[in-house]
């Protein structure tokens, strides 16, 4: 690079903004120069995205006033600075290339909500039918269904009447890795029975979207079940129906008859399920393949042709349908397993970091919760899906491939070199790339989800 | 009713803005949207005529701007300007939606900004209690956000008021180090040494700042980033919207063509071309030289900092 004289950078420097310019020349741009350009025109300025004239006077204003070229320079995005723009390398340009398209988190949003109305309406069709086709042995219909329908929403939020049973689903959802399948069979086992449900003791169905302080917490969700299950319900020709009453604002669900709790019940599990973590999602779906065979015909039919619409229908949500149907479904399980694998796409999971915790909410924002326990602070964080990374202070790495519920201390090194300084940004390209950029300017990049590393 | 004040047909073109951006949902209705558009309109319009008037007085200020305003409001970010906007009006849909955008972000922008955490959070925290407009004037949240105009992104926006805020905050203390850096550089005793020594200067610095002011804005910011804030070749390309190469060819240029307006501008004033061009080659060795002879002179009266100047400017003495 060619160098100035010194001269110049005197010159350059002993211009600022507010002393009068020397020469005419520059006479006419003063004025503009003066207010400094507000944060609108500098984004748009760095974004390229001003008018020629505007951005001209931009220009000027930059070129004499060094705490704009600073904010300027400092608000250029971090991930771009990373990988120069005319990195010719492949591994870099791809890197640029499948940045573009990561997945937003949104939360909860409306569209998939949309789709939740339908399958729970769904549900509650389906689930009249099973129970009016199958009067003549309703209890033994029920003590199918019921229990299904409360182990599904097991790990959620609803449990009918019995306090123990929060209990129990909390503790199911604070040990979820712990939960074998055996543990399983206990749960159900202590599941209020099918009669006493039947007896009209007026269970009512707390949703218990703040208590639960787990990975389940969907206040938002819970909110909307309300709604949703009373809804459905009220076209429904249900004999009972009218015993039923949802208030919103409580999120309590009141059900007189064992229908209405049933359906009440299972439209909380459509509900609550897509936000779920995958595991549990898949237990979910695992558990009625067992069940699946003493189903009585006709509520076999009416399943597959529930998963037919639900499958047309829900494929960013499928979650929701992979977790219901199979409860009142049983038969057309294999179907809806092969659906569960989109549930991926659709993670409700966002992240933050807060005075060097990383905390997780499950709900958009609403209410969080820690999510990792690491002697140092962390710094940055990056998710794909259920798989997430966080980094901090003196080189702590964490992995999680389960949205945060367990967590691994990853280790970078190469030969004797280890990645020690403070971890200050992550980036994720898919599962298995992984770039992590330090706070003494080293890029440590893994492309087998963290198992070899390299150094750059 | 996008008010050019000469046209009716602003509600027209409001409507579908307003259909795109969404701002319905977020509880904005057309009035207050179109009342949006309107004072952004105004902002730029006062901005841009001062401009514009200087060069082209004679634009015709009726059905063309009318239509231009309408392209510059379809170029806005309609969509982030609703959710902005509908944030400092206190919509709670907006405020859930603006978090789970950007709540995270914020974070790892000051980290980014301050490369330091408990910096970062601070800042963060701070920014974020301005967006959502913690302090309440005659009842109404004073919300950052209200001033987002949809020019550039959000996150973007986000990023320059951030960083505004970060230069605000720690500008004394940066004043402070960059002072300290160029005492050490030595530059600043150009201006403290006496003026008749360098009686030459007088005309190297016209001849410089001529020079200087013949560059185009771009030019000039391309070299105030380059050898001032020492940005890298790919910062600059990246906030120019060039390529790296561009801007390393452009630098070269600059430097070239600085040294012959100099040059020349020395020989304007007087001195023979041999003359100009040991001026400009000479001066910051004389500079140190002269400083040397001083250093030397009053050894004795040397501070401390003074002294660790003397291996500072033997070493670029070398280079230069």
């Amino acid at each position: 690079m060619t160098e100035v004289p010194k001269i110049v950078y005197d010159r350059l420097r002993a211009a600022p903004p507010e002393q009068a310019l020397p020469d005419q020349a520059l006479q006419d741009e003063v004025a503009p120069q003066r207010a400094h350009p507000d944060a609108d025109l500098l984004t748009a300025f760095a974004e390229q995205a001003l008018t020629a004239t505007e951005r001209d006077g931009v220009l000027a204003h930059l070129a004499l006033c060094d705490d704009c070229r600073d904010i300027v320079s400092l608000a250029l995005p971090a991930a771009d600075l990373v990988p120069t723009p005319i990195a010719i390398e492949t591994d870099a340009s791809r890197a640029t290339a499948s940045r573009t398209p990561a997945p937003r988190r949104s939360g909860f949003a409306w569209p998939s909500l949309r789709w939740a109305a339908l399958a729970a309406a769904v549900v509650v069709a389906a689930s009249v039918l099973v129970v009016r086709s199958g009067r003549r042995d309703h209890a033994t219909l029920l003590s199918k269904v019921v229990p299904q329908v409360a182990a599904t929403a097991a790990p959620n939020l609803t449990q009918p009447s019995a306090s123990s049973m929060n209990q129990l689903a909390n503790a199911t959802v604070n040990q979820p890795a712990t939960v074998a399948p055996t543990d399983e069979a206990k749960l159900m086992y202590e599941l209020p029975s099918p009669k006493k449900l039947k007896a009209g003791k007026a269970p009512s169905l707390p949703i218990q979207g703040r208590s639960v302080t787990a990975l389940l917490d969907t206040q938002n969700a819970s909110g909307q079940t309300a709604t949703l299950s009373a809804a459905g319900s009220a076209p429904a020709p249900l004999p009972n129906s009218p015993a039923m009453d949802a208030t919103t604002a409580g999120a309590r669900i009141m059900g007189r008859s064992s229908e209405a709790v049933e359906v009440s019940s299972e439209a909380v599990a459509v509900e609550a399920t897509p936000s779920a973590d995958d595991t549990l999602v898949a237990r979910n779906d695992a558990l009625p393949i067992e069940k699946a065979k003493p189903a009585p015909q006709e509520s076999g039919a009416n399943a597959v042709q529930m998963a037919e619409s639900q499958k047309a229908a829900l494929q960013t949500n499928s979650a929701v349908v992979g977790a219901a149907s199979p409860a009142v479904a049983g038969r057309n399980v294999t179907s809806l397993v092969a659906l569960t694998p989109a549930s991926r796409q659709a993670p409700a999971v966002t992240w933050m970091i807060t005075a060097g915790v990383l905390q997780r909410s499950l709900d958009g924002g609403q209410t969080w919760q820690n999510a990792s326990h690491s002697d140092h602070p962390l710094l940055c964080y990056a998710s794909y899906n259920a798989d997430v990374w966080t980094g901090g202070q003196a080189g702590a790495l964490f992995h999680s491939i389960d949205s945060g519920i367990t967590w691994e201390q990853v280790r970078p090194s190469i030969k004797a070199q280890a990645l020690s300084s403070d971890v200050t940004h992550i980036d994720l390209h898919g599962p298995a790339e992984i770039m992590v950029s330090t706070s003494n300017n080293e890029i440590w990049a893994s492309v087998d989800g963290g198992k070899t590393w390299a150094k750059k | 009713m996008l008010k050019p004040p000469q046209s009716g047909e602003g509600a027209d073109v409001a409507a579908p803005l307003y259909a795109r951006s969404g701002a319905a949902a977020y509880g904005v209705t057309a009035e207050q949207f179109t009342a949006i558009l309107d004072e952004i309109l105004r902002k730029y319009r006062s901005q841009s005529s001062a401009k514009s008037s200087v060069q082209s007085p004679a634009q015709s200020p009726a059905r063309a701007s009318a239509e231009h305003e309408a392209a510059f409001c379809a170029g806005l970010r309609l969509e982030e300007l609703a959710l902005a906007r509908a944030c400092a009006a206190g919509n709670e849909r907006a405020w859930q939606d603006f978090i789970s955008r950007y709540r995270q972000k914020l974070h790892s922008m000051a980290l980014h900004i301050t490369r330091d955490a408990a910096h970062a959070a601070e800042l963060a925290d701070s920014l974020f209690a301005d967006l959502y407009g913690v302090n309440v004037r005659d009842g109404v949240r004073n919300s950052k956000l209200m001033f987002y105009t949809g020019r550039g992104s959000l996150e973007g926006w986000l990023r320059t008021v951030m960083a505004q805020e970060f230069i605000n905050r720690y500008r004394k203390q940066k004043r402070t180090v960059s002072l300290e850096e160029k005492t050490e550089e030595g530059v600043q005793f150009a201006a403290a040494v006496p003026a008749p020594v360098y009686a030459s200067d007088q005309r190297l610095e016209a001849a410089t700042d001529e020079a200087l002011a013949e560059l185009s804005s771009e030019d000039r910011f391309t070299l105030a980033s380059y050898y001032l804030d020492e940005r890298t070749l790919a910062e600059i390309a990246r906030t120019l919207g060039l390529h790296e190469s561009s801007v390393s060819r452009r630098l070269d240029r600059l430097a070239t063509g600085l040294r012959r307006r100099i040059l020349a501008g020395l020989r304007t004033r007087g001195m023979s071309h041999a003359q100009a061009a040991e001026a400009l080659e000479t001066d910051v060795r004389d500079l140190r030289l002269s400083l040397r002879s001083r250093l030397t002179q009053d050894s004795s009266a040397t501070t401390f900092p003074d002294s660790r100047k003397v291996p500072a400017q033997d070493t670029s003495d070398g280079s230069g």
